[in-house]
């Protein structure tokens, strides 16, 4: 258990911070490993749009990419394919990167997206909608409550961690994280009990996650959300390394601890809201695929979180390609592809005797 | 004073741009020929096609049946994997009625699409209007939604008489039904949507205002939910007469298993025998099978016991 608690320990796999006998790693260059993931995405990306529960010729295909031919494989090819690959990706590579920064802030492993309760704040908000019938009556106001749902959440999270001590401190920001999350899933409930069965239906759905309703709006939304919060955590790494060794070390090298934290913080916590906002919760990525970056490489996060942004959006692209292509018009709910197909990988890289 | 003129100027300017644009868009709107069709649905938006519409499908199974019992058979192009009807078992699946694939239903080129208004994400809807497919969304919770269903759809697929005719007719089979229970005596019913937690019809909803025409009383008439999640203990005090249990949708509701309950073991009428079954298929559809359904409800509501107690 204390080893799942992490502490910084060489010998540890999952250790969350960097350590020296991690450096042999960096033999693979930084350059090589980014190359190699950006080509596993552009082979996840070509399949989303290459496969889907209508099949298309390879021929029909490359002329809807430039507009041409059957308007019908246009619509599906430029309309449906398209904005739901990018946005699978998009969310993917935030929820990995905001589930990668968690991991370093709290210094903990079992940290993840949702850990701050961003998720049961997106979902209260997406589950009022619902219920109210503005959901109905005003197509984006679904998402919009969602956001505004995680973004109060996060809010009181942190003015009940910051309450309590002088600073912010990592252990009083997860257990409020954690009680805000178990009291709005009450909420959420206690709603549901009293809605109607449609609402409770409709809620679920959103609940499960998909990204059957990405538009390219969505897309640009939250495309430019995500490029500023990612460029902001990657030059985070540095402070984000010397954090996870521990806050009065990192305080001695010369970062600023407290404004380190709340700006990871709140743009981890944002990347996250947006993602909820537009595909409902996804379990899963955020956890995992940061841990599979540092089994490979190591957990130097200069390296860690650009590889885990490619990484989830990969990931998250395949198995939402899975998702509707495994079943013919049966979609599949994306929760249960990314953990059947994500599980078995990372107990393999978890046995691989490299990395013991 | 000169910045006041400038400004004066912008703003008339721009006013003469609105009006001109306004007046036409309005020169447009009158160009544009008038549609065959113009109708309403039941989220309030307004659906226009300029001729019936040749190719259907339909999200929602009871409407399925409706264009089935209307004849438009030939004009469905797609169904829902909850679709039983034989004359629509070969067509393609387009997957759940809620999350279907959308790009199968485009590929299937359908010049209307019909769908759930219980679907409070506006998503589907949202994505078939951009690829050009009409949307019509249609209420299926009471008897009068049933009645409008059907003339909708009719006018929507060009059959108004056929839909006017199947309207008759189930209306002349619920009048029979109301007609023959007329001198019988009203037994209370507790109907079992769900048996755990139990879960029953409210009466808003067709099957509570059918318990009605049929000559039954629901314990739970004074609920207003439309599908109330109701205590086991409620049950047990409000004690009805007849339990009925629709069975095929859900596999827990089978007669053996509600007498070794816990609960329904101690309501009366399970104690005694009084537990009637009706199939799901037919109960739970608002469909033109509803004067069916009603028949049956009274049948099943207005039971002989005492004949087969008898050993």
């Amino acid at each position: 258990m204390t080893t799942l608690l992490a502490t910084p320990n060489g010998a540890d796999p999952l250790a969350v911070s960097p350590s020296p006998s991690r450096r042999v790693r960096l033999a693979w260059p930084l350059a090589l490993r980014l190359i190699m993931l950006a080509t596993l995405l552009a082979v996840a990306l070509l399949a989303a749009v290459r496969l889907g529960a209508v099949s298309l010729t390879t021929r029909a295909l490359l002329d809807a990419t430039v507009g041409r031919g059957d308007p019908t494989t246009v619509t599906i090819v430029r309309e449906l394919r398209l904005p739901r690959a990018l946005q699978a990706a998009l969310v993917g590579a935030a929820l990995a990167v905001s589930g990668a920064t968690f991991q370093a802030l709290l210094r903990n492993p079992l940290a993840e997206p949702y850990i701050l309760g961003v998720s049961s704040g997106a979902a209260a908000g997406a589950v009022l909608a619902v219920v109210t019938g503005w959901a109905v009556r005003f197509f984006w106001a679904l998402p919009i409550a969602a956001f505004t749902g995680a973004f109060m959440s996060m809010l009181l999270v942190f003015r009940i961690a910051f309450r309590v001590g002088r600073a912010l401190d990592t252990k009083v920001l997860l257990l409020s994280g954690v009680v805000v999350s178990s009291f709005l899933v009450a909420v959420i409930w206690l709603i549901l009990t009293f809605a109607d069965t449609e609402s409770v239906r409709s809620a679920i759905f959103w609940m499960m996650g998909s990204h059957a309703g990405a538009s390219w709006r969505s897309v640009a939304i939250l495309g430019s959300c995500l490029v500023p919060s990612l460029l902001i955590l990657f030059a985070l790494a540095r402070p984000l390394n010397l954090l996870a060794i521990g806050e009065p070390t990192a305080a001695y090298l010369g970062t600023s601890v407290e404004r380190t934290k709340i700006v990871a913080f709140a743009t981890a916590t944002l990347l996250t809201a947006a993602s909820v906002s537009v595909s409902g919760t996804i379990g899963f990525v955020g956890l995992v695929v940061p841990h599979a970056i540092r089994l490979l490489w190591g957990s130097d996060n200069r390296g860690l979180l650009p590889c885990s942004a490619i990484a989830g959006a990969a990931f998250l692209v395949g198995a939402d390609t899975l998702a509707r292509s495994l079943a013919g018009a049966n979609e599949l709910p994306i929760g249960i592809v990314t953990a059947l197909v994500g599980v078995p990988c990372f107990v393999w890289l978890l046995r691989r005797p490299a990395a013991a | 004073m000169f910045k006041g003129t400038i400004l004066h100027r912008v703003v008339r300017v721009v006013a003469i741009v609105a009006l001109l644009c306004a007046a036409a868009r309005a020169a447009n709107a009158q160009a544009k020929p008038a549609a065959a069709i113009e109708l309403t649905d039941a989220a309030g938006h307004v659906v226009r096609l300029a001729k019936p519409a040749r190719r259907v499908i339909s999200l929602i199974p009871s409407a399925t049946e409706t264009l089935i019992a209307l004849g438009a058979t030939p004009q469905i192009v797609g169904r829902t994997r909850y679709d039983v009807a034989p004359e629509v078992a070969k067509l393609p699946s387009v997957g759940g009625g809620l999350d279907p694939s959308v790009e199968t239903i485009v590929s299937l080129h359908p010049d209307l699409v019909i769908a759930w208004e219980s679907d409070k994400r506006q998503q589907i809807r949202q994505q078939l209007i951009a690829a050009g497919i009409a949307v019509f969304v249609l209420r299926t919770q009471d008897t009068t939604d049933i009645f409008r269903g059907m003339a909708n759809l009719g006018r929507l697929t060009g059959r108004d008489s056929a839909a006017r005719a199947v309207a008759t007719s189930v209306r002349g089979e619920l009048e029979v039904v109301r007609r023959r229970v007329a001198g019988l005596s009203t037994p209370t019913v507790f109907y079992v949507v769900y048996s755990d937690p139990p879960m029953t019809a409210g009466p808003a909803t067709f099957i509570g205002q059918l318990l009605d025409l049929a000559g039954g009383r629901s314990i739970f008439a004074d609920l207003r939910q439309n599908w109330p999640t109701v205590a086991m203990e409620e049950i047990v005090r409000r004690d009805p007469d007849v339990v009925i249990v629709p069975v095929g949708e859900f596999k827990t509701n089978t007669i053996d298993r509600f007498r070794g309950l816990a609960g329904w073991r101690e309501l009366r009428a399970v104690r005694e025998g009084r537990v009637v079954t009706v199939p799901a298929d037919l109960s739970s559809r608002p469909g033109p099978g509803i004067g069916e359904a009603a028949r049956v409800l009274s049948a099943a509501i207005h039971h002989d016991f005492s004949a087969r107690a008898k050993p």
